[in-house]
């Protein structure tokens, strides 16, 4: 057995176990009661809705959220790294300023910016649309998480050394055409553990978007909390941590195990 | 004999490059005819394979002229322009700068391929009757990973020969190598040269210098020292710097 698959089944066997222990230690002899109480709710953690009837808010909106937010960092993130190492120096400057502060800010701060900065609807091509806090979020997650994409390419391809260029320089390549064929065939495996990593980040960054109003696991949390009082909100809570783990953990193995793989590719 | 036969093939002219504020090439003038075998030979750090690299328009220089048949290359500024350049002179590297992630036949293939537009199917036969001549039929589907020194270098020799090109600069390219590969790549280039390939060989292989050359040019601190053929420079060097680094090195 190899160690990932170890520390695999010793996490998504122990931690639950832990948040258990814990669960039981709040809650005493109203443990049984309680965790009826969490099973009850799940649908409206998972959904938004306590009947299933819709699938835009709870749980399925932070992946949701996570998902949509990687693709546009991810987009914004190659074109930016593409600037950060452009041959033109004021291309590659103003990449890096954009860079640096982008990175630089913190999660929180860059959504309660979004809430304020974006107006509630625009209007595209004479259609009204809503920027509804779900896009707001998007958003506000998406630029951070851009920069720093931007700064795993310009890593990765700075990891494939300039002999590669030069060679291919004198086979008749151009720069883009080198990035394309040459370049970034070698570097992407190099980037896709530091990737995962920060999508992982960024799915458990998706927690903070109760902030801009958007209906995320957390205000779903709330709302229930609201209704079945103050002394149920630990359990919750312990209840929402085990979802994330659910979700996150398993992409932190696998970053691993890909990373290990890589390495025993020598380039 | 019209002018085109008696006009050398490559012609450098009063070339000079500065790194900073260190000047490599303190007035190069060399020229190399068509089929001709010319070795460059001198010290670490004098030079040499700066000249390679102007030559194919890798490095860009300060002053002075170079032509390579019909192109001027100090005129040719971007990558674009180079292409056409870079058709014709094609150059093996010391480490061989394969592309890792690609199969000894698609490191053969890509350029012609991508860049010159090639039919693929036709590249392809080349590319087979190539890895033939430098006896790797065979290893069409290996990684240049799978590859040991010599034979990598050959597929870089391959390489360069798929793009079809009049001249080959070859860059110290047995330095990297251990001992007993070394004679397998001397015997590729020494075919090649053979069958009329214009060669311009940096090199610390003396008497593979003294066997192939047609001329041979010795470079100390930027500037060439002596030149002339293989014979004459080996046997009665007459400057000073070439006596000295003649003994260090034979």
């Amino acid at each position: 057995m190899n160690s990932e698959l170890r520390t695999f089944l010793l996490g998504i066997v122990g931690v639950p176990l832990c948040l258990l222990g814990l669960f039981a230690a709040v809650y005493g002899d109203n443990t049984g009661a309680m965790l009826g109480l969490m099973a009850e709710r799940t649908p409206t953690l998972l959904t938004g809705s306590p009947d299933i009837t819709s699938l835009d808010g709870g749980f399925l909106a932070n992946i949701a959220m996570s998902i949509i937010a990687m693709a546009i960092a991810a987009v914004g993130g190659v074109i930016l790294g593409v600037g950060l190492i452009a041959e033109f120096s004021i291309v590659r400057h103003v990449s890096d300023v954009v860079m640096n502060v982008l990175r630089n800010s913190p999660w929180l701060v860059v959504l309660y910016a979004m809430l304020y900065l974006l107006p509630f609807e625009v209007e595209i091509f004479g259609v009204y649309v809503t920027i509804s806090p779900f896009i707001k979020s998007v958003i506000g997650l998406s630029l951070p998480v851009a920069a720093n994409i931007a700064e795993i390419f310009r890593g990765g391809i700075q990891a494939i050394p300039s002999a590669q260029w030069e060679s291919a320089r004198s086979l008749g390549y151009r720069r883009l055409q080198i990035l394309r064929h040459i370049i970034l065939p070698q570097a992407l495996p190099l980037m896709i553990p530091n990737l995962m990593t920060i999508y992982a980040m960024l799915f458990i960054g998706t927690s903070l978007v109760v902030v801009t109003g958007a209906s995320d696991i957390l205000s779903a949390a709330k709302v229930i909390i609201a209704t079945t009082g103050s002394e149920t909100a630990s359990g919750f809570y312990i209840y929402i941590l085990f979802l994330f783990f659910l979700f996150a953990f398993p992409i932190a193995i696998l970053t691993r195990c890909l990373e290990r793989r890589i390495g025993s590719v020598s380039l | 004999m019209t002018t085109s036969q008696t006009s050398p093939l490559i012609e450098m002219r009063n070339v000079r490059k500065s790194f900073g504020l260190f000047e490599v090439l303190k007035g190069i003038s060399l020229s190399v005819n068509d089929g001709g075998v010319v070795c460059i030979i001198g010290p670490s750090g004098s030079g040499k394979s700066t000249i390679l690299r102007c030559i194919n328009g890798l490095t860009p220089i300060d002053s002075g002229t170079i032509r390579v048949g019909d192109f001027s290359v100090e005129s040719l500024r971007s990558d674009k322009k180079l292409i056409p350049l870079r058709h014709e002179v094609a150059m093996v590297f010391q480490q061989y700068n394969l592309f890792p992630h690609r199969t000894v036949m698609q490191n053969l293939m890509m350029a012609p391929v991508q860049v010159l537009r090639q039919n693929a199917d036709e590249v392809r036969d080349r590319a087979e009757k190539l890895l033939a001549k430098v006896r790797l039929t065979g290893k069409e589907s290996a990684y240049p990973g799978e590859l040991s020194g010599g034979q990598q270098q050959r597929v870089a020799i391959a390489r360069a020969l798929a793009m079809e090109p009049r001249v080959i600069l070859f860059d110290e390219i047995t330095a990297a190598l251990d001992p007993e590969m070394v004679s397998e790549v001397l015997s590729v280039v020494r075919d090649l040269a053979a069958e009329g390939m214009t060669c311009v060989l940096v090199t610390h292989e003396m008497r593979f210098a003294e066997e192939v050359a047609d001329e041979v040019f010795f470079t100390d601190r930027g500037v060439i020292v002596e030149h002339g053929p293989p014979s004459t420079l080996f046997k009665s060097p007459s400057d000073p710097r070439l006596k000295d680094f003649l003994d260090k090195v034979l």
